[in-house]
């Protein structure tokens, strides 16, 4: 929004067809631009389509018919190869007849860039991938797990889009790299992303759910159970499974169950007593003790804890719901078009508005300052903040 | 480019210039499955004009072999035979047949679990069926980039435009597949 829009390069950027200097500014540009990444998205899609295509077969009697035409435009024949030639030939007809079959089942798994692999750099210890001690760098081909034991740890180079610490004890694999989607399974220990891409680029497959990068930088830890803790340092991330989603920005956490899914986001500086009801009405089978949490919880809530809050509303229902409703309303009233019945009635484009305006008060931005300057001045403070911390002597 | 492909070498094209016949059949099992690929894309999946198509474009490959001179890459200029037999057998057509009538349009996320195996070939057929209906000048590309594997500078040569256009014309094509087949934005349809 800042800079011009870079919807007429989308291709040329997922086909790695853009400069260095030219993807960093498209990178940079379509994060904060709304219109640039809804079009992002559809050409994604569009890719993801081609991509679909797959090479024919030839028939057979294509040559036999061929054949007498050919003798008859060039009446000159045989006249004889090196033996070179002989060699070349039957090694590139062998060739041919085994590389459209791995072609085919190739292709869609591979970076348009040729790579199907991620740079894997030792930070400790002797991190392993499938059965090979790394020394200080690997490589992580698709389908291949990094693993590190309570000594190890490792840093992958997620393609040309950011990089991923692996701390100890933690098993990681490759799922995909492809020039629209790159994909990490986290089995279990911690991870921490730094992702400086266009939004759903990056995702990370846990047991209870998926983490789909939205411009940022996370970390994620998967227990002995399957459960996930993610904690977001800058930008936002979205915690998915089937329909249930939940959006978290910089500075807020999500937990997540298998069974469940994602839970409700919550800010880290709220109260342990809001968080440990929080949990209880994320995660606790007895109604009744989730309806009670919920009361506890309304009591604790701040302005800031709409962020809660509102992903909640679609998630309890009935009187539940209303209590909820109002005191959002009474924390961070509605904008003008977004009504009661409609929110009661989960009417999507309402939930939307509402979210958008509470956007500002969740960046602790003031809601006057236009959004694509606040959501700038967001993510440059969280990239400061996060950077210092990094900086400070352990 | 495929290792195959980088293998046909200076020598096997001279071969087929003074006439070789193993040399010319050579060339033919190179680039014969992409060359037939584009063409079926190109006539809406009717095989039969494929056929053809593709036994032209071999058939005036062979005849024009002797005035290749090397100027160019020898993909770029085969290429570029089969851009123009496309286009020729279009215009002669005036109008595409439709993809075949067993190619269902359904969401493939309808389907049954025991059916998800076969989804994603449902979407290679939608795809199909998309790319069909796309104007020539978008779909070459298309076929160019995801077919033969060019980049856009091979793709700008090969079609006689500039990259931009070449990166223009792919991101509106993209743009239309999507559109055309946005009921298959479905983690359910891809097996996700």
């Amino acid at each position: 929004m800042l800079s011009r829009h870079v919807t007429k390069d989308i291709s040329a950027y997922c086909h790695g067809e853009l400069s260095s200097d030219e993807s960093k500014q498209f990178a940079e540009h379509i994060i904060s631009c709304l219109k640039c990444r809804t079009k992002f998205e559809e050409i994604k899609l569009g890719i993801k389509l081609a991509e679909q295509l797959p090479l024919l077969t030839a028939p057979d009697h294509l040559w036999t018919e061929l054949g007498p035409q050919i003798t008859q435009i060039n009446p000159v024949t045989n006249r004889g190869w090196s033996w070179q030639l002989k060699v070349a030939a039957a090694a590139v007809l062998l060739l041919v007849s085994s590389l459209g079959a791995w072609w085919f089942y190739s292709r869609g798994r591979k970076e348009v860039t040729g790579k199907s692999y991620w740079q894997v750099t030792r930070l400790d210890g002797t991190p392993m991938i499938g059965k090979e001690a790394i020394s200080n760098n690997g490589q992580l081909a698709v389908g291949e797990w990094l693993e590190t034991d309570g000594n190890s740890k490792a840093q992958i180079a997620v393609s040309s889009i950011g990089n991923v610490d692996i701390d100890e004890n933690t098993r990681v694999r490759l799922v995909e790299t492809q020039a629209t989607e790159h994909r990490l399974e986290l089995a279990r220990g911690k991870m921490s992303a730094r992702i400086w891409a266009p939004p759903r680029l990056f995702f990370v497959d846990t047991p209870s759910a998926v983490a789909a990068d939205l411009g940022c930088a996370y970390t994620l830890e998967v227990d002995d159970q399957g459960a996930s803790k993610l904690r977001v340092t800058s930008g936002w991330v979205a915690l998915e499974l089937k329909d249930r989603e939940s959006i978290v920005p910089a500075e807020a956490s999500c937990d997540t169950q298998p069974g469940v899914g994602p839970g409700t986001p919550y800010f880290d500086d709220s109260s342990s007593a809001f968080r440990e009801s929080l949990k209880k009405v994320d995660f606790d089978p007895d109604a009744v003790a989730r309806s009670a949490a919920l009361t506890s919880m309304l009591a604790d809530a701040r302005t800031k804890d709409t962020l809660t809050l509102w992903h909640l509303l679609a998630r309890v229902d009935g009187n539940d719901r209303v209590r909820v409703y109002e005191k959002m309303a009474a924390l961070d009233p509605p904008p003008p078009g977004v009504t009661r019945e409609g929110v009661l009635q989960l009417n999507q484009s309402m939930l939307d508005s509402w979210r958008d305006e509470l956007k500002s008060t969740w960046m602790g931005v003031d809601k006057k300052v236009p959004k694509p300057i606040a959501e700038a001045y967001w993510r440059a403070k969280n990239g400061l903040s996060r950077r210092l911390k990094e900086m400070a002597p352990k | 480019m495929v290792m195959a492909e980088q293998l046909i070498s200076g020598q096997v094209i001279e071969a087929c210039q003074q006439g070789d016949r193993a040399a010319f059949q050579l060339l033919f099992e190179t680039y014969k499955d992409k060359v037939f690929s584009i063409a079926v894309y190109s006539s809406g999946g009717d095989r039969a004009v494929a056929d053809d198509v593709t036994q032209q474009i071999f058939l005036k490959l062979f005849t024009a072999i002797r005035q290749f001179r090397g100027d160019s890459e020898f993909t770029t200029w085969l290429y570029r035979l089969v851009v123009n037999a496309c286009l020729d057998e279009r215009r002669r057509r005036r109008r595409l047949l439709p993809w075949g009538e067993t190619v269902a349009m359904r969401n493939p996320s309808d389907k049954k679990p025991q059916e998800k195996q076969y989804a994603r070939r449902e979407v290679s057929e939608a795809v199909q069926a998309a790319i069909a209906d796309l104007k020539p000048k978008f779909r070459l590309p298309i076929l160019l980039k995801y077919i033969e594997g060019l980049s856009y500078e091979e793709i700008a040569t090969v079609m006689g435009c500039s990259k931009g256009t070449v990166a223009s014309r792919l991101n509106r094509g993209h743009s239309q597949l999507a559109k055309r087949l946005a009921h298959l934005n479905n983690p359910a349809v891809w097996g996700d």
